[in-house]
């Protein structure tokens, strides 16, 4: 080491532009790849070690407090691989929360009566206030946290047509529900709230049996067997969860992120492989004479490969552990925003382990590809490599010669310098390409999120409408016309939101009256429901049916019989969804529904005061509105936002990238041609001259290298698009490739481009002619 | 000849020759040479003849078609690539005729470059350096300067220096003096004298009369043979037998 530690230096101080372009990349893929591996390492952990503490269970179901019975927890209790039971009252509720993020938002909610002992599904209370009044609720930190409540604030549930207001006296946190994507959360009441609220809602109590089911059971297994036992007591289960789709929904964004952080970093690192061992060749074509002398002194060749090989290495090193510090300084504001969509918290500390992560990924990869690219220097002969022959400077050939080529000299000679350096191109190319794979993916992101938000957000939710009306009994069709005579309604369909058992398990179904009429159509496979006798089943029952199969739904005893028209998404409820026609419910139900009615309106009406003027104008006939627009913006600005951020990310990342690899490039060429541009200078060039000549010389390969992955873009985003919506749950999706869109974003990438490698060609103005042609 | 003298590089049947797409052009032949220890051997011919093939092959630095080569005891036409470097480190120092100092690095840290593969500890290779640029007569501040700051002259005494810093058994030289006037001249081939003098062996292309005056044995190099092998007795200045020696023997070598 000792013996090339002055090589080492030496190299280092030559090319100080060159590491420290390298070494900032470097930096970018340590910090992104630490990123995910923090998240990686000690989200799922912290998720686990707080679902352990608070000894959740692992299976949650509610059955009426009507038909609850001494049998029901004996026969639970009898079941194999469950360990600990535990019950308790609650209140079902079907309540809209009012100013939930500045909207009404509905969702199922469990009201708990705080003071019970729990010995599963325990609470630990992350602030408390005054709990004296006699309208205390504690919220979950989701609810807190996303809706925007603090301690001290009035929270406002509104169920059936009665308004409760409660005084939010702490915020907790448990491990038992998902987010609002799961449709159900739970709420915490005082004593005497909750004794107030059960008198109210008599008909609503429910019975909630937790269970912690041993490690190695097979929770789905135990699923049904409580099916079966229901089944046999004839009891209607209301709702069931379990822990393991509870955990996906919850940290799903984080491992979106952590897919999104990881395919980045890979790229980068890429690119820097790519740039690393371009220098490295570029630089043993400028050092051939020195390695020549070097091994006349006794340096081997592995001594002379060390010393280039060492410094990639030793600013890798230096730069990713940099890269990893900087992660630290984001970390906490990520673990916020993750925190914000799982509901709980955890704090991300120092992680050793991932440090070791980066540091061995990449330092490895790195001295694998220098090695790789400085292994021929073992070959070199001292003679011949001080002679400049050899191998190493083959003579070039004379592409266009200027006398017997036509075009105009200019052109000729751009290309002449394009065509004499091939390594440089294939870099550039290469590069380029990625990148351009990065910014298709951005523009398209932009363009389905931002200019046309209707498709990301039909991908991921289900009917959109502008305003759901929930008529009074009997009012259904009386409103339904009244709608529909009113110039500013679109359309109305009589639609709902209902639960149903299938196969032991509450399933959420969609139930429409004419499924042709809806805005987004869920089918992936097969088509909607038409007769009362068919229905459609949600991803997740695609495993064990098949079109035209017909399945059993039990109510009671009584056993109906449906065909499979098709399978439907749903991302909110992970493919746990079935479509039934509105008759065909009705059946099931055997008697008279009441679906809400949802509404669309024309563009351009107040969804806010289109409602108000209804509530008070049909007051009879309406039970609740929900301005539903004023829901989907919430979200929809919030996706926006971060899909702002994302492009932004990548499009700084692209063009900080690009500013470092043409820096490199730039460089050596300005190295290895300063005789040459010095002669051009000579005879008469000017620096303008030049440095279009420099820059245009690379033009060509990054136009061909953007268009081309633009084009492609239109071949394999949806193929991109289809597993980045899989991974979410959603079989299809509504992702449009707008080519003007491709096509303006490569547009830009190449201008910004030349820009930058004109930019970087200025130092051709610094060295005069003489000084270039001395040596 | 020389009876008494201990054998440094001993040549046997060396042959070696250079592929040009189809044609082999053969340089020397059948070639049988020893060189002792403590001698200043000059290497002379015509231009083309091989003088520096034949003398990169007797270094080690390049390999020789056929034959074998004993260098301070070992056949180095049996090393592989890797053990030849090391073989070098020791056993010989190299003066280029365009020098071939490394840009970007003082003349210091050049020297320090070729001392580091040493056996010295760095303190005492400092120590060693500085003796050796006095004897060459660069000041310290030269030794601060860049490769690019400095004249011919200076930059070859430098090129010495790096060349003895590891006290190798063999200095070779390829017309060190080839790209400097005749006053740089004078002052580096002082320096080879003054490392004759202390013991130094040395082996060096020329086709100056004048630098080959400083050898005490000259060898001529023609039609792929040791055409001529005169021995001049040691370097004094201005003494003109030897000098006539040299003539005559240069006439008869068809010079
Ligand atoms: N790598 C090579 N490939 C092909 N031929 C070579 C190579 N190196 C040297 N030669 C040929 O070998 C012959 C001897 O070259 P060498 O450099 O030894 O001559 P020299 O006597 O040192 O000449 P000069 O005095 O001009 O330096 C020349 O004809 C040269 O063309
Ligand atoms: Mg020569």
């Amino acid at each position: 080491m000792r013996k090339i530690w002055t090589q080492v230096i030496y190299h280092l101080k030559k090319d100080k532009g060159s590491y420290v372009s390298f070494g900032i990349i470097i930096l970018f893929t340590a910090f992104m790849l630490n990123l995910a591996l923090v998240l990686t390492f000690q989200v799922d952990k912290a998720y686990d070690e707080k679902f352990n503490a608070l000894h959740t269970a692992t299976i949650n179901f509610t059955v009426s407090k009507l038909q609850d019975t001494e049998q029901l927890s004996e026969a639970l209790g009898n079941l194999q691989g469950v360990t600990e039971i535990d019950c308790r009252e609650a209140i079902f509720s079907e309540a809209v929360v009012k100013e939930f993020r500045d909207t009404d938002f509905s969702m199922h909610t469990l009201f708990y009566n705080i003071e019970d002992v729990r010995k599963l599904n325990r609470l630990e209370v992350r602030e408390e206030g005054q709990s004296v009044t006699d309208n205390a609720i504690y919220l979950p930190l989701y609810v807190a946290s996303f809706g925007e409540f603090e301690v001290g604030d009035n929270i406002v549930y509104k169920i059936g047509d009665k308004s409760h207001t409660f005084y939010v006296s702490g915020v907790l946190e448990e491990m038992q529900y998902g987010n609002y994507g799961k449709g159900l959360m739970g709420a915490y009441l005082s004593g005497e709230a909750y004794q107030k609220l059960s008198e109210e809602q008599e008909e609503n109590l429910v019975i909630e049996y937790s269970l912690l089911t041993d490690k190695n059971s097979d929770i789905e297994q135990i699923k049904k067997e409580i099916g079966n036992v229901l089944d046999e007591q004839e009891i209607v289960m209301l709702s069931m969860s379990d822990s393991i789709s509870t955990k996906d929904t919850r940290t799903m964004v984080c491992n979106l992120l952590i897919l999104i952080l990881t395919a980045f970093a890979c790229v980068i690192l890429l690119v820097s492989v790519f740039l690393c061992k371009f220098r490295i060749s570029n630089s043993m074509d400028e050092e051939i004479v020195n390695m020549g002398v070097l091994k006349a002194m006794g340096y081997t060749g592995n001594m002379i490969i060390g010393s280039i090989v060492i410094p990639y290495v030793m600013v890798t090193i230096v730069t990713a552990m940099i890269g990893v510090w900087c992660s630290y300084a984001v970390l906490p504001t990520l673990s916020n925003v993750l925190t914000l969509q799982s509901g709980f918290s955890f704090a991300l500390v120092f992680d050793g382990k991932s440090l070791l992560c980066v540091e061995l990924l990449l330092t490895s990869v790195v001295l694998l590809f220098t090695y790789r690219a400085a292994r021929r220097i073992r070959r070199i002969q001292p003679i011949s490599a001080m002679r400049g022959t050899g191998e190493e400077r083959k003579v070039k050939k004379n592409y266009f010669p200027l006398e017997t080529t036509k075009g105009k000299t200019q052109i000729l000679l751009v290309l002449k310098q394009m065509f004499a350096s091939g390594k440089q191109n294939v870099l550039l190319f290469f590069v380029s390409f990625v990148l351009a794979v990065l910014v298709a993916f951005a523009s398209i992101l932009f363009y389905n999120v931002i200019v046309k938000p209707d498709n990301f957000m039909s991908t991921l939710s289900e009917e959109m409408p502008e305003a759901i009306i929930y008529p009074k009994e009997n009012a259904q069709e009386f409103l339904t016309d009244t709608l529909e005579k009113d110039k500013r309604v679109k359309s109305v369909l009589q639609y709902s939101v209902v639960n149903i058992e299938i196969e032991e398990e509450a399933v959420t179904t969609f139930v429409c009256v004419d499924f042709s009429k809806v805005s987004n159509d869920l089918c992936y496979l097969g088509e909607n429901p038409k007769a009362q006798n068919e229905i459609a089943l949600g991803s997740v029952f695609e495993e064990n049916y098949k079109l035209g199969d017909s399945i059993e739904l039990k109510n009671g005893n009584t056993v109906y019989s449906y065909k499979i028209t098709g399978f439907v998404q749903s991302v909110n409820y992970q493919g746990n969804v079935c479509e039934l026609t509105v008759a065909g419910y009705e059946n099931f139900c055997g008697g008279e529904s009441s679906p809400s009615l949802y509404v669309y309106l024309e563009d351009g009406n107040d969804t806010e005061a289109f409602l108000k003027e209804y509530s008070t104008k049909l007051a009879d006939s309406i039970t609740n509105t929900v301005n539903y627009e004023k829901i989907a913006k919430t979200s929809q600005d919030m996706f926006s936002g971060i899909t702002a951020m994302i492009i932004l990310a990548i499009f700084v990342l692209t063009m900080l990238i690009v500013l470092f690899i043409l820096y490199i490039v730039i460089k050596s060429l300005l190295v290895q041609r300063k005789q040459e541009l010095g002669i051009y200078k000579a005879i008469g060039y000017s620096n303008w001259q030049l440095m279009i000549q420099l820059a245009g010389s690379f033009l060509p390969i990054s136009v061909v290298a953007i268009l081309l992955s633009s084009l492609l873009g239109i071949v394999y985003m949806p193929y991109i698009n289809q597993f980045i919506f899989h991974t979410v749950g959603a079989m299809k999706n509504n992702m449009e490739v707008s080519v003007p869109f491709l096509m303006v974003f490569a547009v830009l990438q190449i201008v910004i481009n030349f820009v930058i490698s004109i930019v970087l060609s200025m130092p051709i103005k610094k060295i005069s002619a003489y000084s270039l042609l001395k040596e | 000849m020389a009876i008494g003298k201990e054998i440094i590089i001993s040549a046997k049947n060396l042959k070696k020759s250079f592929h040009t797409g189809d044609t082999e052009q053969t340089i020397f032949e059948n070639l049988n040479l020893d060189l002792y220890k403590g001698d200043f051997t000059v290497i002379m011919g015509s231009s083309g003849a091989g003088k520096s093939t034949l003398m990169y092959s007797l270094s080690g630095m390049d390999r020789p078609t056929a034959g074998t080569i004993f260098f301070a005891g070992k056949e180095i036409t049996k090393c592989k690539d890797d053990q030849l470097a090391v073989f070098r480190r020791k056993n010989c120092g190299f003066v280029f005729q365009q020098i071939y100092l490394l840009e970007k690095m003082s003349l210091m840290d050049n020297v320090l470059t070729a001392g580091a593969l040493g056996d010295r500890d760095k303190k005492s290779m400092i120590k060693r350096a500085k003796e050796l640029f006095e004897l060459v007569n660069i000041p310290e501040i030269t030794q601060k300067k860049f490769s690019t700051q400095i004249s011919g002259g200076e930059a070859q005494r430098a090129g010495i220096v790096r060349a003895v810093i590891n006290d190798p058994k063999v200095v070779f030289a390829d017309e060190p003096t080839g790209a400097l006037n005749s006053n740089n001249s004078e002052a580096v081939l002082n320096v080879f004298t003054k490392l004759h003098k202390e013991g130094q062996s040395i082996i060096m292309v020329t086709h100056d009369k004048k630098t080959a005056l400083r050898g005490n044995r000259v060898l001529y190099v023609k039609d792929g043979q040791i055409y001529g092998d005169c021995n001049l007795g040691n370097y004094t200045q201005g003494n003109t037998e030897r000098e006539k020696k040299l003539d005559s023997f240069l006439a008869e070598m068809g010079w």
